[in-house]
């Protein structure tokens, strides 16, 4: 079977592709083997440096998502003070809301629905 | 004088270096080692920005209050074998400093010390001097490890 493929744009073969993958794995394997196999786990010698200072929790050192849409939260802070009152994270208010909604369209749909 | 090695050093050195309180006159004459005068890198002896990357501990100055909890951290993170160099007085004794109230003393108080390189500071021949010993003393602990 011939897995060969001329385009005009050029070659193309699978094989070959799985070989330089493999190659640039070994090499990637060789380089880690290299490294040094000295520092002991679970000790300061595998924690983060951070200047001598004691590293933090994770979720301390990371930028939140809260911080990218900054600009845009503190913009419309009224309408999100509103929505944030609104997800108050119990499902029963959720219930509540969606049963609310429903009623109300029920209500619209038999008064003025299907004229 | 110290036996010098018959053959070549097995792996070049790399060096953090940490300023625990220093006036910063022996950290100017560290760089003066770097500069082409004396260009300690064509040695293999490299200045790091880890002391997780490090061999050696270059330490200068008597270590503050401040910086005790630090170079104790910087002398854990390093991988073993390693070794610590003090340059200058003030690391060695407390030099000019040596009453300071913010002083928690000299540097062998806070981590064990190798090499000890007095002045005031010293010259940039007397530091290589105390790294050349250091790295002699590492690579006796990396054979003993072997
Ligand atoms: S030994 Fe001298 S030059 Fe070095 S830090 Fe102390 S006072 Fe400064």
């Amino acid at each position: 079977m011939n897995l060969d493929f001329l385009t005009p744009y050029g070659f193309w073969n699978p094989i070959l592709w799985l070989l330089v993958i493999f190659v640039a794995l070994l090499v990637a394997y060789l380089i880690w083997l290299r490294g040094n196999s000295r520092y002991k786990k679970g000790t300061e010698q595998t924690k983060p440096f951070l200047s001598g200072y004691a590293p933090e929790s994770k979720e301390a050192m990371m930028v939140s998502a809260s911080n990218i849409y900054w600009g845009f939260t503190s913009t419309l802070k009224g309408y999100y003070n509103f929505l944030r009152k609104m997800h108050t994270g119990d499902i029963r208010d959720y219930l509540g809301w969606y049963v609310g909604i429903v009623a109300i369209m029920l209500i619209l749909y038999i008064l003025w629905g299907g004229a | 004088m110290p036996k010098l090695p018959t053959k070549s050093f097995d792996r070049s050195l790399w060096v953090f270096h940490v300023n625990t309180g220093s006036c910063n006159g022996c950290d100017i004459e560290i760089l003066a080692a770097l500069t082409p005068r004396y260009d300690v890198e064509r040695f293999g002896i490299k200045l790091v920005g880890s002391p997780r990357h490090a061999d050696a501990l270059l330490v200068t100055g008597p270590v503050t209050r401040d910086m005790e909890d630090k170079v104790k951290r910087f002398y854990e993170q390093m991988a073993d074998p390693k070794v610590v160099i003090v340059i200058g007085s003030c690391g060695i004794s407390g030099g000019v400093f040596h009453e300071s109230y913010n002083l928690v003393g000299p540097v062998d108080k806070v981590i064990p010390v190798d090499v000890y390189v007095p002045g005031c500071p010293p010259r940039p021949e007397a530091i290589i001097d105390g790294v050349v010993k250091a790295w002699m003393k590492l690579e006796r602990l990396r054979r003993e490890k072997k």
